[in-house]
């Protein structure tokens, strides 16, 4: 039994180590920061990151079918102005929350953004991914404790010897 | 020599090799996750949530292969009457009864942020809520009945009926509420990119996988419970395992 | 005894043990009153309600007052071993099953057609006019349920816990037949055109076909010690 739960600890370690490159794949292409957090650090230019914001009622104009926008983001107590030159945006209306991929631009204090994308809840995508597979995997887990252990009690008490031979023919 | 001897003798050696199935369902399912979870595109309508189709379609496909290999081998122990083949068949209706579970469990979360419900009358959650009532029943019958050969015939039978029931089932529902979305992989031609495709297939692979291993597992596992009952009470089981050895 | 010597020698078996007792058909029909009670308080229902509603009131009765006769069917044979004699006689297991499925399909329909005038009355339905095509669309669906229903009532029956397991295994085989039915059924009384549920009608024969003639040749399984 020893070695059984070696080799799933070993399997437990491996699970979590692979969720762990994961989550770090997710904080660094996926996390979003907030107009507060561009404000606060607003002397410097940052790579391109994901700012998530609402679009301020009244505040968008520009050519949305060239692909030219700027609008301001508003978040809980800041907002951003930005400025956005991309595709034309399927997605882009006043009040509604969205995130914008793209750099701060602290010399005009402008938000230069390529790319709008809907806010994602990964909640759901992760607790389908879990729900899916830790039942599956308790599953394998208990059905292989138990052909092990049956193995060791039908080891133990020699039921696999031959016993007294009585025929009865089957139908 | 008929053939079916041999193939009977051919799942018990392939037992032996269940660990490299295991390992196999493991890789093909990190590489899907790896495929589907970062690399495949989000989806232009469902934008991210569309990464749960990578889990829940496999999931419902490998359900329903599970319930075919039911079919198959309760027909087959309807002929053969071999004691391995009925517990195959515990085996399959108890894993597609898991995966039937957890893929409704699936969709329902799937179906909450695109649809902005977690239940409808659709044509495939019916189905598959039936589905599940069907292999719910058909493991409390096994529970209900004494003699092993005897649980065995019934449970064969229901599975029968049952596999003949399912498509009525699903085309009845399909004429009594349509709104789902058409079917995604249709056999007119490619509706869906090579992106999505790939990571479908190969977590549908996985799954296949990972069923055909817990299934050698549960398998070997009545197996065993049963030869350790028989053991115990020699008298009573000596003419069911009689047939083992033919 | 020839095929259909045993069939009739069957139903005459249980008709005349139900005309004797009488215990099949009026447990049945109390029963099915006691549903249409609880459902008209259940519902406080105005005409466009009863509409939207009726028939799948009508099915929810019929169904599981089917279940309790269809279940009778076989306990009444554990008294005094019969059930063993049923396993143990020469007689084809097929025209047994046929006698009894007959005979199911009898008591069934019998306590729908006396059941209905209630809901007529109950209900203020208009039926005058569809009352050929939904005794149709009854007689369809009950032989649907009759079908599987003898079927697993011959399983049940040998089983432990007999009165749980035989609704818990029908009822999920029986979802096309009462979405069929409840469909049909509110297709006529609504007055549509025959040709917006007709597929119903044919869905309902196409499940009769395939089961009758499945259960047939499963029946021997059952019935075999």
């Amino acid at each position: 039994m020893t070695s059984f739960y070696a080799r799933w600890a070993a399997l437990i370690v491996i699970a979590l180590i692979l969720s762990g490159l994961t989550y770090q794949h997710y904080q660094q292409n996926l996390a979003s920061v907030t107009p507060e957090w561009i404000v606060k650090n607003n002397s410097s230019p940052t790579p391109s990151i994901r700012l998530e914001g609402m679009v301020k009622s009244g505040s968008l104009s520009g050519n949305l079918d060239e692909g030219q926008a700027e609008f301001q983001l508003v978040g809980d107590s800041a907002n951003v102005a930005v400025h956005y030159n991309g595709s034309p945006p399927e997605n882009l209306r006043e009040l509604k929350t969205l995130i914008v991929v793209g750099q701060w631009d602290p010399a005009q204090q402008v938000f230069r953004a390529r790319e709008i994308v809907l806010v994602t809840n990964y909640g759901f995508v992760v607790s389908a991914y879990l729900v899916a597979m830790i039942p599956l995997i308790l599953l394998v887990f208990s059905m292989s404790r138990k052909v092990t252990s049956l193995f060791q009690v039908i080891k133990e008490s020699k039921l696999y010897e031959p016993q007294a031979e009585f025929h009865v023919d089957s139908r | 020599m008929s053939l079916l001897p041999s193939i009977n003798r051919f799942i018990r050696h392939i037992q032996r090799f269940k660990g490299w199935f295991g390992g196999a369902a493991a890789l093909c399912l990190i590489t899907g996750m790896y495929l589907g979870l970062i690399t495949s595109p989000p989806d232009y309508y469902q934008g991210e949530i569309v990464r749960i189709m990578y889990v829940h379609v496999p999931l419902a496909h490998t359900a329903l292969f599970g319930y075919t290999v039911l079919f198959v081998g309760s027909l087959w122990y309807l002929w053969k009457r071999d004691p391995l083949i009925d517990n195959m068949c515990h085996a399959a209706a108890g894993m597609s009864a898991a995966f039937t579970a957890v893929a409704l469990v699936t969709g329902s979360i799937w179906a909450k942020p695109t649809w902005n419900t977690w239940w409808t009358w659709d044509p495939k959650l019916v189905s598959f809520a039936v589905l599940l009532m069907i292999l719910a029943g058909y493991l409390m019958l096994r529970t209900m009945v004494e003699d092993p050969e005897q649980e065995g015939r019934y449970a064969a039978v229901l599975a029968i009926v049952g596999g003949l029931d399912l498509p009525i089932i699903y085309f009845a529902a399909e004429w009594w509420r349509t709104l789902h979305q058409p079917l995604s992989i249709s056999l007119r031609g490619v509706s869906i990119s090579g992106d999505i495709l790939l990571p479908l297939s190969i977590m549908s692979i996985g799954f296949t996988l990972l069923f055909t291993y817990m299934l050698m597992i549960r398998t070997q596992m009545l197996y065993l419970v049963n030869l350790f009952d028989a053991k115990k009470g020699r008298l009573l089981s000596q003419v069911h395992l009689s047939k083992v050895g033919q | 005894m020839t095929f259909l010597k045993v069939i009739q020698w069957v139903v005459w078996k249980d008709l005349i043990t139900e005309i004797r007792s009488r215990e099949t058909l009026s447990s049945m029909l109390f029963f099915a009153m006691i549903v249409i009670l609880v459902f008209s308080f259940s519902f406080s229902m105005d005409q466009d309600a009863v509409r939207e509603l009726i028939a799948g009131i009508i099915w929810v009765a019929f169904a599981f007052t089917g279940i309790i006769g269809l279940g009778k069917s076989f306990t009444v044979e554990l008294h005094n071993d019969c059930l063993e004699y049923l396993q143990l006689s020469p007689a084809p297991k097929g025209a047994i099953y046929l006698g009894k499925m007959t005979a199911n399909l009898l008591f069934m329909l019998t306590v729908e057609i006396l059941l209905f005038p209630l809901f007529v009355l109950f209900f203020n339905l208009d039926v005058v006019e569809e009352i050929g095509l939904l005794l149709l669309i009854f007689f369809l669906a009950t032989l649907g349920l009759s079908a599987v229903g003898t079927l697993f009532s011959a399983l049940t029956v040998q089983i432990r816990a007999r009165e749980v397991m035989l609704p818990v295994l029908l009822l999920p085989l029986a979802v096309p037949v009462m979405i069929a039915a409840v469909e049909a059924t509110r297709g006529a009384l609504n007055g549509a055109p025959l040709s917006l549920y007709s597929q119903w009608l044919e869905l309902l024969i196409i499940f009769n076909v395939i089961f009758t003639v499945a259960s047939f040749w499963l029946f021997e399984l059952i019935l075999d010690s």
